[in-house]
């Protein structure tokens, strides 16, 4: 059966007098209008009237122009695109969970507070670290959260330091992080094998001068309230020097801070408090299999050493004791504590994205320790079987050992004039999500691949066939790359129009 | 484990391909000394069923209601089987975000939409794809107030907005040398406009207003506007119930610039405060300043109308540390939700539950006030939320509810020295009459202070 290509926005075929929901009867006395007459609602603009028939029959239609996890291999690089269990929808939707209440009563939330607590206890073993927050809502959040936690720290001390260091291997949202607390941002170089360098790097393109960490630790000394450091990095290289720069910039009285988007290359098998992280994040939606949401909701808890402890936003929660004997023992009670006088303040109107807390506990009694510890290694073999197969055939800038993912470019394809963008538009001709291109900046067109530990050999052998045969259409044919897509719903759109004129909403004709 | 695709023979086959006799081998880039040479202190793996049994027991430790009367950022109302039914569909809540838009028209097509309804809603003219809640959109508003009016440095919040909002605000304006933010009192329960002009200097960039507020009441934003308009500072509504946009104008209407606030009332449950959902909505003069992403309408190469995210160059994977915001992951899958809601819902259906809830709230206040332990504290419209005073304990009140498995309404005595004694009630279409006759009949039997 074909699908239908077209299906217009809703406000097209909205019918006015159809309604899709209805309601009891009022059983109370109509309201008394009480609203000054300007304030009052006039007519909608957009507003549709649809059946029920209707709006589900419209969502249907569209959702089957998305690729979805289920659809397929989903490589995106960075994004560790893993299987959704159906078990955690279904724990997050029990209605003890969705009924509760943020405003209620801490008595009348146990469940909700032994969950975050019980949460908070693995993320502190896993990561080595002694104290968590669950609040903020994403990725970016935690940063946000951590680094805020870095400049209150510094207050305490007394210390205005203005500079974060940031690796040009980073996230976009690294920077944008930084700048967002108040800090300016001096870039750190990568050297040759796609580390962080501790030495002056020379562009090659330009001839300028970069300057390394040693250099800029020298230079700007106590200026620096800490550095941000994705590790593994965004070429899935275990930044091996990490001890290193932790202990140097603890020299200075500056913090290391880890985004922890690479976890499940660490899970089980190395924790950044071990190797001198101060303040990190997680992503939930990455490392713990929450669902992405065709763009959130996340999850992105913050992690730090006990220093940085007082700081952490408020409330937190706290397991109550009691005492026996000469000592106390934890009860199964726990409370919500508002009186952190050194707090840095609420990053949330309640608890930050309390359903999706939910789906990653679910996750980590699923696994358990053992099974956390074998689905990152089953993700680092995923990743290497990757790199094995397409070396060659796709050009590896950096050849250093890797961890959860692999980064190629198209500079064997580019030859013949073929590019990332190409090689990513006719995967989808194949079948498959593309991987993360051009990202890193740091590698000319790059591919990011992550399979992540979801994929069977089978996936992956279909994938690297796909990739094998579009590199010889490269060779061959590089038109047919050009052309592509040609399958999907809509072929190639012209983003600079949407950019130069942007149409942002319907309006009526 | 039974997610892991895992067999003997095709682990041993990955690995004799890669080349290596173990998994660990592979992590030989991580130096000896730095990796965990233990395994993690944690609970073994555990079967489907056994996980669900756990958290079944957790969820049944919490305190279920048959009766809630307590909103104050958080409300309760009926989400439609079809919401639940459309979103649990893997194309919707897998995907990811559309990087690529020939495989994500859906999502696509779906946030443009959601992008025209909160702009009929606000009436404005640019909103993006959702921010994390209402607080931190509050944030961003005044952020980007801040860039917009260039060398002012005053933020002046209404102590009207909800406390929650006003402290997260704090939290991010705080690492901003020079900024300041500055509270303008209120009177009988709404922005106390001499305050306001009194404050309104050359130096303020906006003046942030809750509509309604924090204590429920509606404020007059076109008298607002009518102050702020001639002293040069944008005016930014502040929504904690967006449900109230069904029987109020929107704000863009009344003068406000920006419109910013929590939309999890349109099809969403209360979740004990998340995932929830935060919109900004702009005039079309700031749409190159607004946060997070936008998504455009444009054509294919066969001149076909499609979908693609745009104006990226604001964004943090562009523009780095000069970017509008950091915000990257959103919240895609509750403006989903709000999106099917509202189309469900349509302009008659809106409208219609936007007239139970004001008509549930009244009764409810009107009920409570002919019990003499009650008191009227405002002369303001309200929507669905109001403030009484109750002249007894309101913590033995509030338990006499609870065994009776009513949730009352919000103490507000640890909000400000003027709310001592003052509680916050909210009714939505979800409240029966019944259910109001109850909890009317609990409190009468509460002994009187005599």
């Amino acid at each position: 059966m074909a699908l239908r290509t077209r299906e217009s926005l809703i406000f097209e075929s909205s019918v006015p007098g159809k309604i899709g929901m209805d309601l009891p009867k009022l059983d109370v006395p109509a309201a008394t209008d009480t609203r000054p007459t300007h304030l009052k609602r006039n007519a909608f603009e957009a507003l549709p009237s649809c059946s029920e028939v209707d709006v589900i029959r419209h969502f249907t239609r569209l959702s089957k122009w998305n690729f979805g996890l289920d659809d397929g291999m989903y490589p995106l690089g960075s994004c560790t695109m893993k299987h959704n269990p159906r078990l955690n929808e279904k724990t997050a939707a029990l209605p003890g969970f969705t009924e509760s209440h943020p405003m209620a009563q801490d008595i009348h939330v146990q469940g909700n507070l032994a969950l975050m607590f019980t949460l908070q206890e693995w993320l502190k073993e896993i990561t080595g670290l002694p104290a968590v927050t669950l609040h903020p809502s994403a990725g970016a959040a935690g940063e946000l959260t951590g680094v805020m936690l870095m400049r209150a720290y510094h207050l305490s001390k007394g210390a205005h330091r203005r500079v974060i260091l940031i690796p040009d291997s980073g996230h976009g949202t690294n920077p944008a992080t930084a700048a967002m607390a108040g800090y300016d941002v001096v870039e750190l170089p990568s050297r040759e094998d796609g580390t962080i360098s501790f030495e002056d790097v020379t562009d090659p393109s330009t001839g300028k001068i970069r300057k390394g960490f040693a250099t800029l630790v020298a230079e700007l000394g106590n200026e620096i309230a800490g550095a941000m450091i994705t590790n593994p990095n965004t070429l899935g290289i275990f930044e091996y020097r990490i001890k290193e720069i932790a202990d140097i910039l603890h020299g200075i009285g500056a913090l290391l801070y880890m985004d922890g988007a690479n976890m499940n290359a660490l899970v089980g098998t190395a924790r950044p408090g071990d190797f001198g992280v101060d303040v990190m994040h997680l992503n939930l939606h990455k490392t713990f299999s929450t669902p992405h949401g065709g763009g959130g909701p996340g999850s992105g808890p913050v992690a730090c050493i006990a220093a940085l402890e007082p700081f952490l936003p408020r409330p937190v929660i706290v397991r109550e004791t009691a005492k026996v004997g000469e000592g106390e023992v934890p009860k199964h009670a726990y409370r919500l504590d508002w009186d952190r006088p050194e707090s840095m303040g609420k990053v949330h109107a309640f608890f930050g994205n309390f359903g999706i807390v939910v789906r990653a506990m679910t996750y980590c009694l699923s696994h358990g320790g053992d099974g956390l510890k074998a689905a990152t290694l089953r993700a680092i073999v995923n990743a290497n079987y990757i790199r094995k197969e397409l070396t060659g055939v796709y050009h590896l800038e950096y050849d250093t050992p890797t961890l959860h993912e692999i980064v190629f470019d198209d500079s064997i394809q580019t030859k013949k004039g073929v590019s990332t963008l190409d090689i990513a538009k006719r995967l989808l001709e194949y079948g498959f999500h593309p991987p993360t291109i051009y990202f890193p900046l740091i590698v000319h067109g790059a591919l990011m691949i992550e399979p992540t530990e979801s994929e069977s050999k089978q996936e992956m052998d279909a994938f690297i066939d796909a990739m094998k045969k579009i590199a010889q259409e490269a060779d061959e044919n590089p038109d047919i790359l050009h052309q592509a897509p040609t399958t999907t719903v809509v072929r190639r759109l012209d983003e600079t129009t949407a950019a130069r004129k942007p149409i942002l909403r319907w309006t009526k004709a | 484990m039974r997610y892991l695709p895992s067999a003997p023979s095709e682990d041993r086959a990955l690995l004799d391909a890669i080349g290596v006799e173990r998994a660990e081998d592979l992590l030989k880039g991580i130096p000896p000394e730095l990796r965990l040479n233990r395994d993690l202190e944690l609970p073994p793996q555990a079967s489907e069923l056994d996980v669900l049994r756990t958290m079944t027991a957790l969820a049944a430790q919490n305190r279920r209601f048959t009766a809630r009367f307590l909103g104050a950022g958080a409300y309760d109302h009926f989400v439609p089987t079809a919401v639940d039914m459309i979103t649990s569909r893997e194309e919707w809540f897998t995907a990811y975000t559309p990087y690529q838009p020939e495989v994500a028209q859906g999502t696509l097509q779906a946030i443009f939409e959601y992008q025209t309804l909160i702009c009929d809603l606000t009436g404005l003219e640019v909103t993006n794809a959702s921010m994390y809640d209402g607080a931190t959109a509050t944030v961003e508003a005044a952020l980007m107030a801040v860039r917009q009016a260039k060398k002012k440095n005053t933020i002046l919040i209404s102590q009207g907005l909800h406390p929650h909002y006003q402290e997260v605000l704090c939290t991010n304006i705080t690492p901003h040398e020079g900024l300041k933010l500055v509270q303008v009192a209120l009177k009988d329960g709404v922005t106390d406009l001499d305050d306001l002009k009194a404050k309104l200097g050359p130096d303020v960039a906006c003046v942030m207003v809750g509509y309604p507020n924090f204590l429920g009441c509606v404020e007059d934003l076109k008298a607002i506007s009518d102050i702020v308009k001639p002293a040069g500072a944008l005016l930014v509504s502040v929504t904690q119930e967006a449900m109230a946009f069904g029987w109020l104008e929107g704000p863009g209407k009344l003068g406000a610039d920006m419109a910013c606030g929590e939309a999890m009332s349109f099809g969403n449950y209360v979740n004990f405060g998340g995932p929830f959902l935060g919109f900004l909505a702009v005039k079309d003069a700031y749409k190159r300043e607004i946060p997070g992403r936008l998504i455009g309408q444009t054509k294919d190469l066969d001149g076909q109308t499609g979908y693609v995210l745009t104006l990226a160059s604001r964004e943090q994977h562009i523009r780095r540390d000069k970017a509008t915001s950091n915000i990257c992951s959103n919240q895609a899958l509750v403006a989903l939700r709000a999106n099917i809601y509202l189309q469900l819902a349509g302009p008659e259906g809106l409208k219609g539950i936007a007239e139970q809830n004001a008509a549930k709230a009244q009764y409810l206040r009107q009920r409570l006030l002919e019990l003499p332990a009650f008191e009227a504290v405002y002369d303001q419209p309200f929507f669905n939320e109001f403030v009484l005073r109750y002249t007894g304990d309101v913590k033995a009140m509030q338990k006499a509810c609870s065994d009776e498995g009513i949730l009352a309404g919000l103490d507000l005595s640890p909000y400000a020295t003027t709310l001592q004694g003052c509680t916050l009630w909210c009714a939505t279409e979800t409240t029966t009459r019944a259910q109001i006759e109850h909890l009317v009949e609990v409190l009468a039997r509460i002994p009187s202070l005599g």
